[in-house]
Parts: structure tokens; sequence; C-alpha cells
């Protein structure tokens, strides 16, 4: 164990297809851009899923069984793995919070110095606002950030203030649709140094994309302030 | 003065789950901060000692020796509780056995505090066990115990059949055991300690353990799932009810045998 602060980040949504994968990627490559380590996890059922982008730093896990759920969750607080990423399937979200709470996963985690921090993706989806009522109201031991991933819901609602936090969400900003269409390649990388893009790609597209990334990035950088994890 | 409290865990069937419940109530107790010692009746290894040595005797319920060393612990200073853990069979012939040294007589007087746990088991047989129990109890506290952690479906029971069996017993109350994740259970059974040691990640000895994180999580899920029940049948204070201004139980007569097994 070690006295630094690590954050843990839980990117989730009980629906698909609201970009949890995306999130995930973004904030993965946010350390390996810096050569900072990182782990992540992948529950994610549905290809192209988080090992496929990036299958260096990537495990699969599974919690549908105890075996499973001493792998994962012993794994996720014995090691010093630096930050760590989970991609939460909108099939695993309740059984993942469920136990997570029972075995109270965020109270141990944050006596190792483990941050937890849940990135919750709103969609206009009824489910997804009962589900963030009931983390916000059950988990009140991780701090609990709405995500407006506006690539793939345009029209997300406001959210109210968040009392854990200082942002009251995570925004990932619109992207054209050329670049929404690369970075959905497997072969895309967000950490590749900001100047060496596919040569092909306009000049006007370059730029929008850097500044997307940066706008990004900027937020985790305030997130890891805020989590103690800087 | 707090009375002697005697705390006797059994049930005619086999495999109910008695030791396991006897091991949360000896948590509970300690958790309490309640003096406690228990009796073992499974001679000659013991089960219940296993897990809490330092508290447990091994008895053979069928000598009159050792029936006396239980007896004679309800009467001493050193523990506020007695527990018993009576194997199975052995529940209705040791009720007849206490009824006849005047063990409930002197529950009912008030002189001790008398509490029975009895597991029933999924059958039928389990209802006419309540039959049996009945006429021993006198001013006992009857706890019926649904114990789910062998994975127990009480599935015979249709509930007009249950009510009229209970009814039997007015001041019965029910507690329900919930069912401990398998790979848990196992693991506590393996390292031989208290669940709350388990919990806690310590060995028998004190030492710090390696138990998986997620399972110490489950057992402790279970476990204050279990105390939550017992608060809400108010056990504590039962069993600290204070003594009524009456001279202790003397030492009881000794029996001959209780039951040939």
């Amino acid at each position: 164990m070690t006295d630094k602060t690590t954050p843990l980040y839980i990117v989730c949504s009980p629906c698909r297809r609201v970009g949890k994968t995306l999130v995930s990627r973004l904030l993965a490559e946010f350390y390996v851009v810096n050569d900072r380590p990182v782990a992540a996890f992948d529950f994610a059922d549905e290809d192209p899923q988080l090992a496929d982008y990036l299958p260096g730093i990537t495990t699969i896990a599974d919690i549908a069984d105890t075996r499973g759920q001493m792998d994962f969750f012993d794994r996720l607080i014995a090691d010093d793995m630096g930050a760590k990423i989970i991609d939460l399937s909108h099939r695993v979200f309740k059984n993942f919070f469920t136990v997570v709470q029972e075995i109270r996963f965020f109270e141990e985690a944050r006596r190792r110095s483990i941050e937890p921090l849940i990135l919750f993706i709103i969609d206009p989806d009824p489910r997804s606002a009962k589900a963030y009522g009931m983390l916000r109201h059950q988990l009140s031991q991780a701090s609990l950030l709405p995500v407006r991933n506006q690539i793939k819901t345009a029209a997300t609602p406001r959210v109210g203030p968040n009392a854990n936090m200082a942002p009251t969400s995570l925004d990932i900003p619109l992207l054209t649709f050329p670049l929404k269409a690369l970075i959905d390649r497997q072969s895309f990388s967000f950490s590749r140094p900001r100047g060496t893009s596919p040569a092909d790609l306009p000049v006007l597209l370059k730029d929008e994309l850097s500044r997307w990334v940066e706008r990004v990035f900027f937020q985790f950088r305030t997130l890891e302030v805020l989590l103690g994890c800087a | 003065m707090t009375k002697p409290a005697v705390v006797l865990i059994g049930g005619d069937k086999g495999g109910v789950g008695k030791t396991t419940v006897a091991r949360t109530l000896l948590d509970y107790f300690a958790h309490q901060q309640l003096r406690v010692r228990a009796f073992d009746t499974e001679v000659p290894r013991g089960t219940l000692k296993r897990f809490h040595p330092n508290v447990t005797d091994v008895v053979d319920i069928n000598h009159v020796p050792d029936q006396m060393r239980i007896f004679d612990t309800v009467n001493s200073t050193d523990a506020t509780v007695t527990l018993i853990d009576v194997r199975a069979g052995l529940l209705s012939p040791t009720l007849h056995a206490l009824r006849n040294i005047g063990f409930i007589e002197a529950a009912k007087k008030g002189d001790i505090t008398f509490v029975l746990f009895h597991i029933l088991g999924p059958s039928i047989a389990s209802l006419d066990e309540i039959v049996d129990t009945a006429a021993y109890l006198g001013d006992a506290k009857y706890f019926m115990v649904k114990n789910f952690i062998n994975n127990t479906y009480f599935f015979e029971w249709d509930e007009a059949t249950t009510a009229a069996y209970f009814k039997r017993i007015p001041g019965a109350v029910g507690i329900t055991i919930p069912k401990l994740v398998e790979m848990a259970a196992e693991q506590v059974d393996l390292a031989s300690v208290p669940f709350a040691t388990f919990i806690a990640n310590k060995k028998q000895s004190g030492a710090s353990a390696s138990y998986s994180f997620v399972l110490r999580g489950y057992v402790r899920h279970w476990l204050d799932t279990i105390w939550a029940e017992y608060d809400r049948v108010g056990l504590t204070d039962i069993i600290e009810a204070r003594e009524s201004p009456r001279p202790p139980i003397g030492r009881p007569r000794p029996i001959i045998k209780i039951a040939e097994t």
C-alpha cells in the first residue's frame, strides 16, 4: 500500500450505447499519454469493447460468480496499479453495485487510499434517472459525477449541482461526423502526440480533434485535483 | 444484578445449522460485551469448540459429571450467559432432563432466564418437534429459527398447517437466518475462526490473516443481518434481565441419563 491516493473511475450507465467505452478509452489514454500507470477493466459484452481498443492495459472482468468477484475486487484493492478504470456494461450495472454495497467495497477502497469516482453517463431514458437517483441515495461513500456525452446523446438533460464535487458534470463535447467515425476506429488512439494524428486528415479537422481532446483531458486533470490524486 | 441466562440451541434433525446459529450468537454476545461460557455436546471432538476454543467446553450431555459442569457454570459468576449447543436428536431429551432437575421451574420463578433457539428443518417433522418442545417450555423465551444458510427451502410448509403448530406456543418468535455465499461459509469453516474474527482478517491466534476481502464482506453483511434479527427480537434485553429478589438456585440434583444414543 502506498501513501499516494489513486483514482478508481467507474464508467457506467444502466443503458446501452451511451458511450461508456468512449469515456473509458479517453480516461485510460489520459494516463497513457503521460506515461502514468493505469489499468482498465472491461465488463462490456458488445463489440467493439475496451479490450479491443487498449488490449495492453485492459483485463476482461466477470463478476457473475463469487470466484470472479474475488478475482476482480480482491485484485482491485490489493494491487498498486495506479489509476484504475472500470468500463461497466449495462447488463452488469445492477449486480456490480449490489456487490459493491454488500461487501462495502468503497469503504475499503478509501481505507487503502483508493478514491472511487462513479462517472454516470446520463441520457433521456427514464431508467437512467432512476438508476442515478438510486446511486446517489445508496452509495454515499463514493463521489458521483454525471457525464454529458453529447456525441451519443445530444439531448442529455441538465443535472442539478453535485454535493460531492465542484463540477456539476463531465462534458464530452460534440464532434463533427468525420471525426466521430475516425475515433471509432480500433486503430485510433487519443494518446498519440497531437501532431501525429492521421496524415490524411485536413488541418481543420486535426485542429478540431486536438481541441476536443484537450478540452476533455483538461476536465480529467481537474477531476484528479479534486479527488486528491494529482 | 443480571440473572444468569441459559441459551439452548437445538433441533432434533441433523444438518439444520445448529452450530452455525450458536456461532452467530457467541459473536453477538461478544460484541455486546456479555461474558459467555459455551458447551458443545458433539462429543468427543466438538464442533463449536473448533471455532470458539477459549469459551467452549465439550461435554457429554448423557454423563452426570458433565451435566453438573453445565449447571455449576450457570450458577457461577464467571459468565452472564451459558450457551449450550445441543447435538442432533438430543433437544427433547435435554429439555426433559432440564425439567426434571427443576431448571424449567427456576425459569418460571424468574431465578434464571431461559432462552431456546429451536432450529427448524424444512420438513413437516420439524413442526412435530415444536409440539414436543412446547410441553417443556414453561416461561422460556422461545425462538423458532428458519435457517437458510444451507440453502434450505421450507417448501413443505403449508401456511395454515404451520400456523396451527405455531399457535401451540403463543409467545414464540420467528427468526430468519439468511443464506451465506457458499464459498464464504467454506472459507470460514476452513479457517476455523469465529465469523467476527474472519471479518477482522485475523487468525485464531490473533495474527493477521489474508482472507479474501470479498468473502469477508459477504460474511460481514450476513452477520449484520442476523444481528439485526437478534436486535429486533430484543435478545440483549432478554439476556440482561434483572434478577428477582430471590436466593440463587441451588446446585441441581444430578440426573442419571438423558438419552440413550
